[in-house]
């Protein structure tokens, strides 16, 4: 996949969170914003609350979003069978694109209404959904092959290395007296003469490549503790959210609120 | 992953799931409701699988499921029957959730069952569904119950009738004022208005009373068997107590039947013509309107304008008429006899009419004069001289008895001394005449002396001395017969064998161009007149 195909992507994956919101906040703004105490009141009480034909359907789709979002990356991460197919990175932006519209909708089923039980599945959620956004910040930060495998301290180091010595070689930059990544056309041809007005584009992105990469060697450490402390906030929120969930679920059910079935 | 994560996982897990127990519930329960709060009390509400059921509730709610199964109020009603009752009463809006909330202001309370009308509709709905109202000491403890009153009035209102009334208040009232009670039908009670009691004001009759120290407009145990309870008896029991022998509800001034009224229970008592008079003609007005009847002229018109007077007063009618007509007059000739004008002869046969009602029309009893030409006519005024009838003073000649009776007359007055036969004649004989028509004439004044005035000579001028036959020369005031006459005195004397002859051997009858008459003047005295 292209960069701009991936780009054009994300930003469907955006419009359509950004429209369900849109659409869910258009619709029932006046009924969301009822106190609780009136809500049983309002016109809309019979579609939006959430055992209602639209507020019950949001927790229903919500979860399915969730559950499937959460299955097929998972597969996709931990069944070998399936890790050659597509880049990983992009398991992830779907895996977080369904989560969050399932996140969107759940919030939504739940007419932000917040207590009982629901609430703590809720908030898990919420953890989950938040963590997930510092765990996609965190996972970044981490070099990875094009497979998405994590290189070693050593690659990195070597990579720097041949890149350093690229820009020495070609140019006779020493990097480690640049101290900023974003260096300016005039900073440039100051610090070499070999650079040719072509090259300079080239040069730029070259050194703002090993800057990032400079600073990744340094957090690398620090970024993996993060990372192994992310995957304990992350997954058993989703984990107590899905067991609330499914007892949500099965009260519901047991009481006989069977949406539209 | 390591087994330390999965270990902190499990213990999130169970503490969250532990903890949930607890908060399975999606919402606060109403206050009311929340006592039923917990995880272990959801199927108090909830069926398995079959969400909130009516039945669930009602088995809580006895108190509307009995009033349900009584088919009363408006949880009966058709709308209300056919929803579940989470329809309306929802919960787990938190505590302060409004359970029971509906539009007061449009609510159709005719679905309770109970129709608010007139003043009803425009109270506040606090003013009957408050506590001090419900009788139900389980109700009454609730703070916002709609239940526990009772459709009776007087569950709401004070009996302002204290008992003596239905307790149906609607019998009468209705709903707009308490003050008329439009519904109530006097007709159908056992006094049913009639008449002027139509308009009669309620207070009128139903007077207000203390009782039980509060003032009570009485409508129950008024007497009303005969009117005197309310009306006072103007005629002092004089008709007895039932008033309606007369009167009828209409007026008082009315009295519906006059046969049944006896006019002689009044201090006018109805006699002779009096009881043939139809009423209107004294009572012209209405019929008890006080009628002054001390005296007849009360009623009567003064007939005699005035004529009877006494001592300054107009005399009534009864001095001299009865109650059986004006027609014939009580009065007496003997009273008539004490007047001025004693009726005596023929005044006493002489009908009233003929001096008092002279020309027919009107009577006359005053100012009609005492002498006899104010009543009759001076017949003999042009033909007698007047020194015979001196102020034209009839009693001068005639009595009272008959014009024909001549008191005391002395014709030698006239020059004419009446003797003999003459003084046994009746005066018309040689004072009254019939001419040609029939009609009497009288003759007083140039009444001749002379025999032949009144006299035929039956001699046919045989006697005559210059025309003029005077009969006094032969006879006397006597009868004709009897002759003062002295056959010697004439050219044939008698004597011899004369004497003793009867008169008419020698005057005898002739019968010639005269007529027939004896013959008394021979123009031959010669024997042989009367001897062959």
């Amino acid at each position: 996949m292209s960069k701009t195909a991936h780009r054009i992507l994300i930003t469907f994956y955006f419009a359509v969170i950004i429209f369900s919101i849109f659409m869910l906040i258009n619709f029932g703004q006046s009924y969301y914003s009822t106190p609780i105490s009136e809500r049983f009141f309002h016109a809309q009480y019979q579609l939006l609350e959430p055992s209602g034909l639209i507020g019950h359907g949001l927790g229903i789709f919500g979860t399915l979003l969730i559950v499937f979002g959460m299955l097929i990356y998972i597969v996709r991460k931990r069944w070998k069978k399936v890790a050659e197919v597509g880049r990983l990175k992009y398991w992830l932006d779907f895996h977080i694109f369904l989560c969050t519209l399932g996140t969107v909708l759940v919030v939504f089923h739940t007419t932000f209404k917040f207590g009982g039980i629901i609430s703590v599945g809720f908030w898990a959620l919420v953890i989950v959904w938040v963590s997930g956004v510092i765990g996609r910040f965190i996972y970044v930060q981490i070099p990875r092959t094009i497979e998405g495998r994590e290189l070693t301290l050593l690659e990195l180091q070597n990579i720097k290395k041949t890149a350093d010595n690229e820009l020495f070689d070609k140019y006779g930059i020493d990097f480690s007296q640049i101290s900023t990544g974003r260096i300016s056309s005039i900073r440039l041809r100051h610090l070499s003469k070999l650079v040719s007005q072509k090259d300079i584009a080239k040069l730029k992105k070259l050194i703002r490549k090993q800057k990032i990469l400079k600073n990744r060697i340094k957090r690398l450490e620090l970024m993996h503790k993060l990372f192994n402390a992310w995957h304990i906030a992350h997954l058993p929120f989703s984990v107590i959210m899905i067991v609330i969930m499914v007892i949500h679920v099965g009260v519901v059910l047991f009481f006989g609120y069977k949406w539209i079935f | 992953m390591s087994f330390q994560r999965y270990i902190f996982i499990l213990i999130i897990v169970v503490q969250t799931v532990l903890k949930a127990n607890a908060q399975i519930s999606p919402g606060e329960l109403h206050k009311s409701h929340a006592h039923l709060e917990g995880a272990s009390n959801c199927t108090q509400c909830h069926t398995i699988g079959n969400k909130v059921t009516r039945e669930k509730c009602l088995d809580c709610h006895k108190e509307i499921k009995a009033k349900i199964d009584e088919g009363k109020g408006y949880h009966a009603s058709a709308e209300s029957k056919s929803k579940n009752c989470a329809a309306c009463h929802n919960d787990h809006h938190g505590r302060e959730f409004k359970i029971i909330k509906f539009d007061k202001k449009n609510f159709n309370h005719a679905k309770t069952g109970f129709v608010l009308k007139g003043e009803h509709a425009k109270q506040e709905c606090t003013e009957c569904h408050n506590s001090k109202r419900i009788k139900d000491p389980k109700l009454k403890k609730k703070t916002s119950t709609y239940l526990g009153l009772s459709q009776d009035c007087l569950s709401c209102h004070d009996d302002y009738h204290q008992g003596k009334l239905s307790s149906k208040c609607t019998e009468c009232h209705n709903f707009d004022s308490w003050k008329n009670a439009e519904r109530f039908d006097h007709s159908k009670t056992k006094f049913p208005l009639l008449g002027k009691h139509l308009k009669v004001a309620c207070i009128d009759c139903h007077k207000v009373e203390v009782l039980n120290g509060k003032k009570v407009q009485k409508f129950t145990g008024l007497n009303f068997a005969n009117c005197t309870p309310c009306h006072k008896d103007v005629h002092n029991n004089k008709f007895g107590q039932n008033c309606k022998q007369c009167h009828t509800e209409e007026s008082f001034h009315f009295n519906k039947s006059m046969k049944a009224f006896d006019h002689d229970k009044t201090d006018f008592k109805l006699i002779g013509k009096h009881k043939l008079v139809d009423c209107k003609q004294c009572h012209k007005g209405e019929l008890t309107a006080p009628l002054k009847h001390g005296r007849c002229n009360d009623c009567h018109k003064d007939y005699h304008k005035g004529e009877f007077v006494e001592k300054g007063k107009v005399t009534d009618c009864d001095r001299c008429h009865t109650n059986n007509g004006f027609t014939p007059s009580t009065y007496t000739i003997e009273q008539h006899n004490k007047s001025k004008f004693q009726l005596e002869g023929a005044h006493i046969a002489t009908s009233c009419t003929a001096c008092h009602k002279k020309d027919m029309k009107d009577w006359s009893f005053r100012n009609m004069g005492s002498r006899c030409v104010d009543c009759h006519k001076n017949e003999h005024k042009g033909f007698m001289d007047e020194k015979y009838i001196p102020n034209e003073e009839c009693t001068a000649c005639h009595t009272t008895k008959s014009w024909k009776e001549i008191k005391t007359f002395d014709h030698s007055k006239t020059g004419f001394k009446l003797e003999g036969e003459h003084a046994k004649t009746a005066c018309a004989e040689c004072h009254y005449r019939k001419d040609t028509e029939g009609r009497r004439l009288q003759e007083f004044k140039n009444k001749s002396k002379e025999c032949s005035e009144c006299h035929t000579d039956s001699h046919v001028g045989q006697f005559a001395v210059n025309g003029k036959t005077d009969c006094t020369r032969c006879h006397g005031f006597d009868r004709w017969e009897n002759s003062k006459y002295n056959h010697n005195t004439s050219r044939f004397k008698i004597d011899g064998k004369h004497v003793g002859v009867k008169c008419e051997e020698c005057h005898k009858p002739v019968m010639n161009e005269k007529g027939r008459y004896i013959e008394y003047k021979f123009d031959n005295i010669d024997c042989s007149k009367c001897h062959s």
